[in-house]
């Protein structure tokens, strides 16, 4: 359904997106994970027809951006980061307006209104002026917008964001429907979980690039069974370095500033292990860390970086 | 893409008439401010008797000289003459107070030897001189106190020569022509005296509008004060417009409007076409309720009025482009709206008229369209031009649209 390959876009010196390609089967929802500044509202930005690439190639529904970007327009429907609507006008006259927009009117668009608001649960306040509705409740309603004139991809620009954990829930549970619908969904978040628990594949985006793709499941078993760091005198990490690397369930160690990195099949009899060993030899352990297998620590394995920062 | 377009411009309509403030101001500040200033401005346009300049008149005069002056002032529409205060005849000592109290600004002062000065013998050795005073509030400006006394140094001197004149006659007749009969004498002396009253001296002044100019009636203070601040009032679109379009930008709808299949004509077209309607309802509103409940003349060419209104909203229109595009904040657009509208409807003569301007801050007023938009709606309702008159004026308003859509839609940025 979608296609980009060697994507670029410059802003004077500065390289907001540096030669990202990947592809989006239709039904599939597929997750841009990456902190702020990674890259990833202006690799939608463009998808979304927002902003011209400087390089690269992009379709959907096959149509190419560059040439044939007013026939897929119709096909798109973006939700951007922002609340946007329109504030003073009622949740209806909001609705009906990006419905005229892109060409529907009487029943059919009014049939639109109330299936879209029916979905994201607003049925009963259509009439209310946005104003007076709740973040959650605007946000319910920036993603209706999206949905008004019925597309097959949707780009949702981190939807959650101010959100509180009951709409959120609900933006969980509108995007799984989506996609059971047939929808294809690009999805842009910096909250592993939400692309945990959303998304058929996720691309790990940082500073402009792409640093992992893949199902979410293959991801995580990057990490195995999970990463240790010990902090420890920086002789003995040195030391012990190569009775570390024989300990059970230990894929792989390295030491560096007198910080070991295990990298484990399964972390909890590893640090045991690992415990057993510092102990017999007398090594005080200074610091320890271990990171559960999550895309979060992927995200940290990768890049040496946080998401949330 | 005209069903887009209608949604568009429905849209920010809706959104308009939901705010009552917005409404509001724009409908009644213009209004407020014309019926305000039009009242407070009565005594330099005005014309009617409750609109003349209030002058006490001390009569001291022992004769019946000055009698005849106060009488020539009060047939006077732009004076409106006081020789009483609470049924008493006016003295000076309560002339003065009234004007140190600042209850009145002018009085003129007869003195008790007027008509003795005037109807003096012709040969008489010793010249009796009489002062006519006239009190003025020291804050009152030149351009009322001058023509006053213009105005009594004539009728003072006409006068003069009314009593001079038979004394003159009779000194004539006496040294060349002792022989003319007494009636004779009279005959000529009546004929000298009329001559010399207002109704039937030889020459006359009147007040008159150049050929060519319609005036259906003399303007009132609204007709000269309407137009002004109708432009000035639909200027403030400017306002109205840009913070709009900086409010889109800021809540992300004109990212969402540029994803649909929406070209960007389109789009500016239907942000700007409710706007246009707004400027034009208030043009149409300002002008019909004046006319209704002033008085106020439309001219003779609804033509010219129409062209003339679509015309200045486009320029204001255009202006209001301009600040979309320039300002990048909604406090950079208010500020920059508020400063422009201002400044160029003072130079366009929208409060103070462009006549009593300097030279080169009137020439410098050409550059606004305010002062276009304002010669061509005086020409309409004020001098009773039509269609054909205000084609140069309607160019330049164009010109000025031109310009400013030009500039603005260039610099113009949807994010």
């Amino acid at each position: 359904m979608i296609t980009v390959h060697g994507l670029v876009k410059r802003y004077g010196q500065r390289t907001a997106v540096n030669g990202v390609s990947f592809s989006v089967q239709a039904s599939e929802v597929f997750g841009l994970l990456g902190p702020n500044g990674a890259g990833k509202t202006t690799t939608i930005s463009i998808l979304a027809t927002l902003l011209q690439p400087d390089e690269g190639q992009i379709t959907i529904g096959g149509y190419d951006l560059r040439t044939q970007a007013a026939a897929a327009k119709p096909l798109i429907g973006f939700v951007p980061q922002e609340l946007a609507l329109y504030p003073t006008l009622s949740a209806w006259d909001n609705l009906a307006f990006f419905g005229r927009i892109y060409g529907l009117h009487g029943k059919q668009l009014h049939a639109r209104i109330e299936s879209v608001l029916s979905l994201v649960r607003l049925r009963d306040r259509a009439g209310e002026a946005v104003r007076n509705f709740s973040g959650g409740m605007k946000r319910r309603l920036n993603i209706a917008a999206g949905l008004i004139h019925q597309p097959r991809v949707l780009f949702l620009d981190e939807p959650t964001v101010g959100v509180d954990p009951q709409s959120r829930n609900f933006i969980f549970e509108h995007v799984a429907q989506l996609k059971a619908e047939g929808m294809t969904i690009i999805y842009t978040t910096h909250y592993m979980e939400e692309a945990e628990r959303l998304c058929d594949r996720v691309a790990i985006m940082d500073e402009g690039r792409i640093v992992a793709m893949d199902t979410t499941r293959a991801l995580i078993n990057l990490l195995g069974g999970g990463v240790i760091y010990v902090g420890l005198p920086p002789d003995s990490a040195e030391a012990l370095l190569p009775a570390v690397r024989a300990l059970p369930h230990v894929h792989s160690a390295s030491a560096q500033d007198g910080r070991l990195k295990l990298e484990t099949s399964d972390a909890k009899p590893a640090l045991l292990a690992l415990i057993e060993l510092c102990n017999a030899h007398n090594a005080a352990i200074l610091s320890l860390e271990v990171l559960e297998p999550n895309l979060e620590s992927v995200f940290l394995h990768l890049t040496g970086k946080r998401l949330r920062n | 893409m005209f069903n887009q377009l209608f949604a568009l411009a429905w849209k920010d309509l809706k959104i308009f008439f939901k705010d009552p403030a917005a409404v509001a101001l724009t409908f009644l500040t213009p209004f407020v401010f014309i019926v305000v200033m039009s009242y407070a401005l009565q005594g330099v346009f005005g014309s009617s008797e409750e609109e003349a300049l209030q002058i006490l008149v001390v009569n001291q005069d022992r004769g019946e000289r000055a009698d005849g002056i106060i009488q020539a002032l009060r047939d006077m529409k732009g004076f409106q003459i006081e020789t009483t205060w609470e049924d008493q005849p006016l003295s000076q000592e309560v002339a003065e107070s009234l004007i140190v109290a600042g209850r009145r600004s002018l009085a003129v002062i007869f003195p008790p030897e007027f008509s003795s000065a005037l109807e003096q013998p012709l040969l008489a050795t010793e010249r009796l001189t009489a002062t006519v005073v006239l009190l003025a509030d020291p804050v009152i400006s030149s351009q009322f106190t001058e023509p006053l006394l213009g105005t009594l140094r004539g009728l003072i001197a006409r006068e003069a020569f009314a009593a001079l004149a038979p004394q003159g006659i009779e000194f004539l007749f006496d040294r060349f022509a002792p022989d003319v009969p007494a009636d004779t004498r009279a005959v000529l002396k009546s004929q000298a005296r009329a001559s010399m009253s207002g109704d039937n001296a030889p020459v006359n002044v009147v007040q008159r509008a150049p050929a060519g100019m319609q005036v259906a009636q003399k303007p009132n203070t609204f007709q000269q004060n309407i137009p002004g601040y109708t432009i000035y009032g639909i200027f403030w679109i400017v306002n109205a417009l840009a913070l709009s379009v900086l409010q889109e930008k800021r809540d992300g709808t004109f990212r969402r409007l540029m994803v649909a299949p929406l070209p960007r004509t389109v789009l500016l077209a239907g942000k700007l076409l409710p706007y246009y309607a707004i400027n034009l309802s208030q043009i149409a509103i300002l002008l019909g309720v004046s006319s209704a409940l002033f008085g106020m003349s439309l001219g003779h060419s609804p033509a010219g009025l129409i062209l003339v209104s679509l015309a200045a909203a486009a320029s204001a229109l255009g202006l209001g482009v301009l600040v979309s595009a320039i300002a990048r904040t909604e406090s950079q657009a208010a500020g920059l709206s508020l400063i422009l509208i201002l400044t160029m409807s003072a130079l366009g003569g929208c409060f103070v008229p462009r006549f009593v301007m300097p030279d080169w801050l009137r020439t410098l007023g050409l550059i606004t369209p305010q002062a276009w938009a304002l010669d061509a709606y005086q020409d309409l309702l004020v001098r009773g031009y039509g269609l054909r008159e205000v084609l140069p004026q309607v160019g330049a308003l164009l010109g000025f649209a031109s310009l400013f859509f030009g500039i603005g839609v260039w610099r113009f940025r949807f994010e």
